[in-house]
């Protein structure tokens, strides 16, 4: 009876002071150059005579909505810092470390916040920080120790945040661009946009909203909840209303649930559905002639099977995957944070400090062909910065990730003239 | 008129879903008055155990060793964790089966994986037409097997010496104990029924559109479809069940003209706001068996 | 209290015999033995020094769960003392919450905001406004018992979720969010560095004083005719009734109290983060609150707190734990790995509890106490 207590008690105070949670005793002993990079290499070091740059990765790795996306993203990054340690890390003196600070926020935003505490001061910057509430939890505390940080949505507000270094274009301006591709294709008269709430859905809606005010079409948009049983709805107002265009913002199960029972009743409008909402296994459901038929896919990068240095660098680095365009744009992402740590370290000035100085100044970042350079633009107002060019693939199941290019990089009429002056969720 | 129709059957079909998921409910609420939070967790496993032997096996067999596999997944939760608490505050066992749900779940998700999973079923969304109604044929399955297997658990309640047991147990565990009555394999045998209920429910989610990570949150309707039967009636659940995917259908076809003030989507609470409604009414749902009180 | 014979008030107890009552009131006294006296002030003294001894980071974590407390003692006077079982406590959150975030918020802010920041205005309106919502629903409430009741209690949080994310004009719509309650008394912000230390230091110290407060106000409660009105009601209603304790207006009663807590509790809660999204008010929430008072221990002011800091502190306690064992791998691809364990124990931590300690930490204390007693003969 009293060494159990005995024991618990030795076991907890030893738990805490590993953590380090008492005031003053977590000055580093390493040689730290700065917050987050030290001159002794990194535990899984290449080359033990190059220094390191922590980045802490936070993301939705077990039982959150976004999990099965997050995973594939982490992989990816951790894959592309690996071939950039390889490379020579950054400015042939620092190696990167994704892999000591990646913490499960289980898509909450007060664990976000606690998860964030323990390693803010260990990182430099995020290699991910995964969901729009979740961020918005640690957003002043970013911005307050200039702590940059890639985030792993698409979504418009992110382009009003100097600290987050975002990659391809936003929902906002895909929908937009979805829209006038369609304008070109299949000239609709009608719009509707079946979206789920908040940063994802209403943000594409809003821009599906601005383009078919723009090309005079008729518009309504139906905002739907999340999952496949819940859909009975969406398919009777499309089924009813039978618009010409439907732009499709929600997960892959439920859009496979409206677009199949939409067509199974007959539907014959087409359907794009904004980059997250589609899964290759969608392609081994019932609802894959109807997909086949009536669905195309817009995208903020090309796809996974894409032939291009930067996808053949991918596909390398991550041999026996299933392909998953999470890793695609988990990839991606990773571009812009390599740019501006070369940039830092070519600067001199290795500090979060120096790193936000070298974002400020980014206004092309090398993607290795995956995106056009002018994607990585980081100087300017948000309106000029923003990327604006968009891609549209067909349902390939030839293709790895059941989808290929139809239309390349390309920038419809209504984003080009659209003025970012806000996140567009707000606008719809 | 034959939109209204087809509705309801769209109704029946989902509702079919919450009726197999709240019997499993009542079944241990009978049982052990216990509510099993951990229902939406083996809903999941089902289907996910269905799409990986459907592969091998093809789908009826899959079903059927899905269906058994949960159930005996049950047993055991029941056995581990359930069975040391009898006797205990029926909250604190509600909150362990929480627990269980966390736990299975995470295994669960692993299993699912970043992919929608198919259960490879034959109805996909192919329509089916009578009396000059057009309706999808997973609604009809799902009613007609609902059925099936209430009438099943109707025979097996009525007729066989287990059915009595349980019926003995949930009218008052001690005197059943006095009789001979195993009350351990009783607690047993219901998680069992749950499980296997819970299976096919969690096959029947996936027609069609596959199952992913979140489809666990739809075993949360048989919460409102269990109170609105009566939480110790399992003709009640089938009814709650039933009536709750008929309203919530309803809803989502016609509240956006009749009643659009009520904000999009209101069809998602409806379950709930069904069980308010019938509660002001009924205070032990409709069919539930009113407490007598001593003092 | 005074009846004739009885000897009435602060009478003194006889010299030696430190256990030995001579009056009501001192059985029922807050504090009724020096060493609970002692050990109590030992205690507050210790919390309050906390604040210059933990880092940053624990002191957040500690102050959101001192908040978690105050909601989990207002459950625990519902549920624990009047015997209502409430999964609803997350839409009483979200009402203070959200009452708190749109007094507090700036007047010309995306979302609804009136610019009151000064903390006793908001706290005290979030609390009365949930406790509003607690009385309209308890007419329903009364009608029911057991698990109709909450699982009734349940669908008022789906409802508050449906509403919650409608309403982005309060709210900012789910997946986008608003700032929350601002935390400014007499002028000073407590949200930034400032007079009484760094951000985190003034905030745990708000919340601690808060919890005392709140905390010897439900002991008050409970040890006054309304708590025992309520413990009357939750052993057996019937009888209570016919006892003559009224008992629509003491349920009533109950779910005002319990929502006053639970808004207070919301409203500063999110002041903490600084930001409040509608998705944070699902059954999880109300499931916490309920594990935090089976898990402290039901029916007492000291168990709702312990439970409290048991769950608020078992995350970052379950995310250290998988790096004392190495062999469980760190990368995402494989099964298992670190994180799957975390999410695992967390569950596992919480059966096993209530598997072997039903009682709650409550539970513990009172055999720990019972030992040291009876030492040297405790076996």
């Amino acid at each position: 009876m009293k060494s159990r207590y005995l024991v618990t008690g030795v076991a907890v105070v030893a738990l805490l002071s590993a953590c380090g949670v008492f005031r003053g005793d977590d000055q580093d002993s390493k040689a730290a150059v700065s917050t987050g990079v030290t001159s002794e290499p990194c535990p899984k070091a290449l080359d033990k005579t190059k220094g390191c740059v922590y980045l802490g990765t936070i993301s939705d790795l077990t039982a959150g909505p976004f999990a099965a996306l997050a995973v594939p993203i982490t992989d990816a990054q951790k894959a592309f810092w690996k071939r950039v340690n390889t490379a020579g890390g950054i400015g042939g003196k620092y190696e990167v470390d994704v892999e000591t600070y990646v913490r499960d926020n289980k898509y909450n935003p007060e664990v976000h916040r606690q998860v964030y505490n323990e390693m803010k001061d260990k990182v430099l910057g995020l290699a991910q920080t995964l969901g729009s509430p979740t961020t918005a939890a640690i957003i002043g505390d970013l911005k307050a120790n200039s702590v940059v940080s890639a985030p792993a949505s698409w979504t418009s507000a992110w382009e009003f945040e100097d600290v987050i270094v975002e990659t391809g274009s936003n929902y906002c301006v895909e929908a937009m661009n979805s829209v006038d591709y369609a304008m070109e294709v299949y000239k609709p008269k009608s719009v509707m946009a079946v979206h789920l709430a908040g940063d994802y859905g209403a943000d594409a809606a809003a821009g599906a909203k601005v383009a078919a005010e723009r090309n005079k079409l008729s518009f309504t948009a139906v905002e739907t909840p999340p999952g496949a049983t819940e859909q009975g709805r969406a398919i009777t107002e499309i089924t009813k209303n039978k618009p010409d265009l439907v732009i499709l913002t929600t997960g892959p199960a439920d859009a496979a649930a409206i677009v199949g029972q939409a067509a199974a009743a007959g539907f014959k409008g087409r359907f794009i559905g904004t980059g997250p909402t589609w899964n290759p296994a969608l392609l081994k459901s019932p609802a894959a002639p109807a997909l086949k038929a009536l669905y195309e896919q817009s995208a903020t990068g090309k796809p996974w099977g894409s032939d291009t240095p930067g996808h053949q660098a991918m596909r390398a680095a991550l041999p026996g995957v299933t392909p998953n365009d999470g890793y695609t744009s988990g990839w991606a992402w990773a571009y812009p944070m390599k740019a501006a740590l070369e940039k830092m370290a070519a600067g001199g000035d290795i500090s979060r400090k120096g790193l936000l100085a070298a974002v400020k100044t980014l206004s092309t970042v090398d993607y290795e062909g995956m995106l056009p350079p002018e994607a990585g633009n980081f100087a300017g107002d948000p309106d000029a910065a923003t990327f604006r060019q968009t891609l549209v693939n067909k349902v390939d199941e030839t293709a790895p990730t059941g989808v290929t290019i139809v239309k390349d990089f390309f920038t419809g009429s209504t984003a080009q003239s659209y003025k970012m002056d806000g996140p567009c969720f707000g606008k719809l | 008129m034959k939109g209204l129709l087809e509705s309801v059957i769209r109704g029946l079909g989902n509702g079919s879903i919450y009726a197999l998921l709240a019997l499993g409910f009542v079944i241990i609420y009978k049982a052990t008055r216990v509510i099993s939070f951990a229902q939406p967790a083996l809903m999941l496993a089902g289907a996910v155990a269905v799409s990986y032997l459907a592969e091998v096996t093809g789908f009826l067999p899959a079903v059927l060793l899905a269906a058994l596999l949960i159930a005996a997944v049950a047993l055991g939760i029941e056995r581990v964790a359930i069975r040391p608490m009898v006797g205990r505050p029926v909250f604190v066992v509600a909150i362990i089966t929480l627990g269980i749900d966390v736990v299975v779940r995470v295994v669960v998700n692993a299993l699912i994986g970043r992919d929608v999973r198919q259960m490879h079923d034959p109805w996909g969304f192919s329509l089916v037409e009578f009396g000059g109604l057009v309706v999808q044929q997973r609604w009809l399955a799902m009613l007609a097997t609902t059925a099936v297997l209430v009438g099943l658990l109707y025979a097996f309640f009525r007729h066989t010496r287990y059915g009595l047991a349980i019926r003995a147990a949930a009218f008052d565990q001690e005197t059943a104990l006095a009789q001979g009555v195993s009350v351990g394999m009783v607690f047993a045998l219901s998680w069992g029924l749950a499980g296997f209920l819970a299976a096919i429910a969690g096959m029947f989610v996936g027609t069609g559109q596959g199952i992913e990570q979140l489809t666990w949150i739809v075993a949360l309707k048989a919460l409102p479809a269990i109170i609105v039967g009566g939480l110790d009636s399992l003709g009640g659940a089938v009814v709650g069940g039933l009536t709750i995917g008929v309203v919530e259908s309803l809803f989502q076809s016609y509240q956006g003209e009749v009643a659009p003030w009520l904000g999009q989507n209101f069809a998602v609470v409806t379950p709930y706001v069904v069980m308010l409604v019938v509660l002001l009414v009924r205070p032990y749902g409709l069919f539930g068996t009113r407490e007598v009180e001593r003092v | 209290m005074s009846e004739s014979g009885v000897p009435t008030g602060r009478s003194r107890r006889p010299r030696g015999r430190p256990l030995l009552y001579t009056s009501y009131a001192q059985d029922m006294a807050l504090l009724d033995t020096r060493a609970k006296r002692g050990w109590t002030l030992a205690l507050v003294v210790l919390a309050f020094a906390l604040s210059a001894v933990l880092v940053d980071r624990s002191l957040e974590v500690l102050a959101g769960a001192y908040v978690l407390a105050i909601g989990a003692i207002g459950l625990n006077i519902v549920t624990g003392y009047a015997g209502q079982v409430s999964l609803g406590h997350a839409f009483f959150v979200a009402i203070g919450a959200y009452t708190g975030a749109a007094l507090s918020g700036p007047a010309d802010g995306r979302t609804l905001g009136y610019g009151l920041t000064e903390i006793w205005i908001w706290l005290p309106a979030a609390g009365l406004v949930a406790a509003l919502a607690g009385v309209l629903v308890a007419p329903l409430a009364t009608r029911l018992r057991g698990l109709y009741l909450a699982i009734v209690t349940l669908g008022l949080v789906f409802l508050g979720e449906h509403v919650f994310k409608e309403w982005d004009h309060l709210t900012g719509g789910p997946g986008v969010g608003r700032p929350a309650a601002v935390p400014v008394l007499f002028g000073v912000p407590l949200h930034e560095d400032g007079p009484l230390g760094t951000r985190e230091q003034a905030l745990y110290l708000l919340m601690l004083v808060l919890l005392i407060v709140f905390a010897v106000a439900a002991r008050n409660l409970a040890r006054s005719r309304v708590g025992r009105a309520f413990m009357a009601i939750r052993d057996r209603d019937i009888a209570a009734e016919v006892m003559g304790v009224p008992l629509t207006r003491y349920k009533v009663l109950a779910f005002g109290i319990s929502s006053f807590y639970a808004g207070c509790a919301g409203a500063l809660l999110y002041s903490i983060t600084g930001f409040v999204e509608p998705g944070s008010f699902s059954l999880l929430m109300s499931v916490q609150f309920i594990a935090m008072v089976l898990i402290g221990g039901v029916a007492t002011v000291s168990g709702a707190i312990a439970g409290a800091l048991f769950i608020s502190l078992l995350q970052p306690l379950t995310r250290a734990l998988p790096s004392l064992l190495p062999f469980i791998s760190a990368d995402t691809t494989q099964t298992p790995n670190v994180f799957q364990v975390e999410t695992v124990l967390y569950g596992l931590l919480i059966i096993l509890f209530l598997v072997f300690e039903p009682r709650g930490l409550f539970g513990i204390w009172i055999r720990v106490r019972t030992y040291w007693k009876s030492w040297p003969f405790s076996y």
